[in-house]
């Protein structure tokens, strides 16, 4: 079972709980450190057409840890400075973001996560 | 040596399978060093033309027919070399290609084709070549016909990737093709390995998808969304990964390759009664609960 890239043996079944995401999540921060991300820029939209940005900053959420390890992680590429965010990851930090973030800022990325719409993602 | 692995894609005729699965062989031949072999099981021959740059390879049927006996066929007639980025002194892995072929359309059964197909390339060691990591078997439809689930059945693709989308009938055909890997799973020891939702971008897909594949035991392995890259690719007989290996559609393949290859999750399905997967297709919003006094109306004018 894949959720955030990350791999769960075949043992832990189909339903992952939560907490051991994040302790996948929080292993993977330590690693890589992310204190010098402040703020993550999303670029919502098809390279080449309208784009709509969103600048995310609540530094205490799930959400942005996600994001900020997906920033950091070398599995996926950069290009221009920025990367693209693979969908199934994207939709499954708002379906998990969901039930561990509460503020609006985050609700409402989640919200944009939930759409058809691309996402590239770079630190602010 | 690692040990070989043979998986299969199976998935609703038009779902995008032959698409999905060489643009993922691709990919874990060009990323990631994996050596494959393709066996095409499907009438159309087109489950290796990204690969080979051709618009199809001679099938072994053809081959076989014009030869007079499948035994008077030679393994280098019927298993061709990848082109490009793919054949085998290029860097990375190499694929080799091959096509069961079928019958005229009304005409025989297809399925045999794939039976002569996987008989024909055993025999001639096919399986057996030098670094082989992977056999992918691409097969049409559901398997509502017996043949196209010989590679279920004969115990040879261990491992099923269903492609399906948000769509009712790709939902009723992964159901369908899970039914058929549950009758074989414990004489064939064939396992599900995942569903692929290659999205058609309707409402709520990747939810449908999810709901879909725990209610089969499984996962919903990796989401592909549409982008037209992949019909500009094929326009020039190419995957995705050969034509813009950078293109953000190259990265979605990539990622579902490296899932695959690193995928130790093969169970058993457990298939939903039709009135339950009518129940989750209407919990979507997929189908609407049918009013019994309006069953047969017209519409109003």
């Amino acid at each position: 079972m894949f959720i955030l890239g990350f791999h769960f043996p075949a043992d832990m079944g189909n339903s992952i709980e939560d907490t051991a995401v994040l302790e996948k999540l929080d292993a993977q921060v330590a690693e890589v450190g992310i204190d010098d991300i402040t703020a993550i820029e999303l670029e919502m939209g098809l390279r080449g057409k309208e784009v709509h940005k969103i600048t995310y900053t609540n530094k205490d959420t799930f959400m942005f840890k996600a994001l900020a390890a997906y920033l950091k992680d070398e599995t996926y590429e950069e290009k221009d400075g920025e990367k693209y965010l693979v969908y199934t990851n994207r939709y499954q930090m708002s379906e998990l973001s969901k039930r561990l973030d509460s503020d609006d800022e985050t609700m409402a990325l989640c919200k944009a996560f939930d759409s058809m719409e691309q996402f590239r993602v770079k630190a602010a | 040596m690692s040990e070989l692995r043979q998986i299969a894609f199976y998935g609703k005729g038009g779902i995008g399978k032959s698409t999905t699965s060489q643009n993922t062989l691709a990919s874990m031949a060009h990323y990631f060093d994996q050596n494959i072999m393709i066996v095409g099981c499907d009438p159309k021959a087109d489950s290796t033309r990204l690969i080979l740059h051709e618009k199809a390879q001679s099938t072994i049927l053809q081959l076989a027919a014009e030869m007079g006996t499948v035994e008077d066929l030679e393994l280098e007639d019927a298993c061709k070399p990848g082109a490009g980025i793919f054949a085998p002194d290029a860097p990375g892995g190499w694929i080799n290609c091959t096509e069961s072929g079928g019958p005229e359309p009304g005409v025989g059964c297809a399925g045999r084709g794939v039976i002569t197909a996987i008989n024909f390339l055993e025999e001639e060691g096919a399986y057996e070549e030098e670094g082989l990591n992977f056999v992918s078997y691409d097969v049409l439809g559901d398997v509502v016909c017996g043949g196209f689930a010989m590679p279920i059945r004969e115990g040879k693709a261990q491992e099923i990737y269903i492609v399906m989308s948000g769509e009712m009938m790709a939902m009723y055909a992964a159901n369908n093709i899970s039914k058929g890997i549950l009758k074989y799973a414990n004489t064939g020891g064939v396992r599900l390995a995942g569903l692929i939702c290659n999205a058609r971008m309707t409402d709520r897909e990747y939810d449908l998808a999810t709901a879909l594949a725990k209610d089969l035991g499984t996962q919903m392995i990796h989401f592909v969304p549409r982008n037209n890259i992949v019909q500009h690719a094929e326009l020039r007989r190419m995957t995705v990964v050969e034509y813009s290996p950078y293109s953000d559609q190259a990265l979605e393949y990539k990622e579902l390759a490296r899932k695959i290859i690193k995928n130790d999750m093969k169970v058993i399905p457990t298939p939903l009664e039709m009135d339950d997967l009518e129940d989750l297709l209407m919990e979507f919003g997929l189908e609407e609960e049918a009013d019994e006094d309006n069953v047969g109306k017209a519409a109003e004018a």
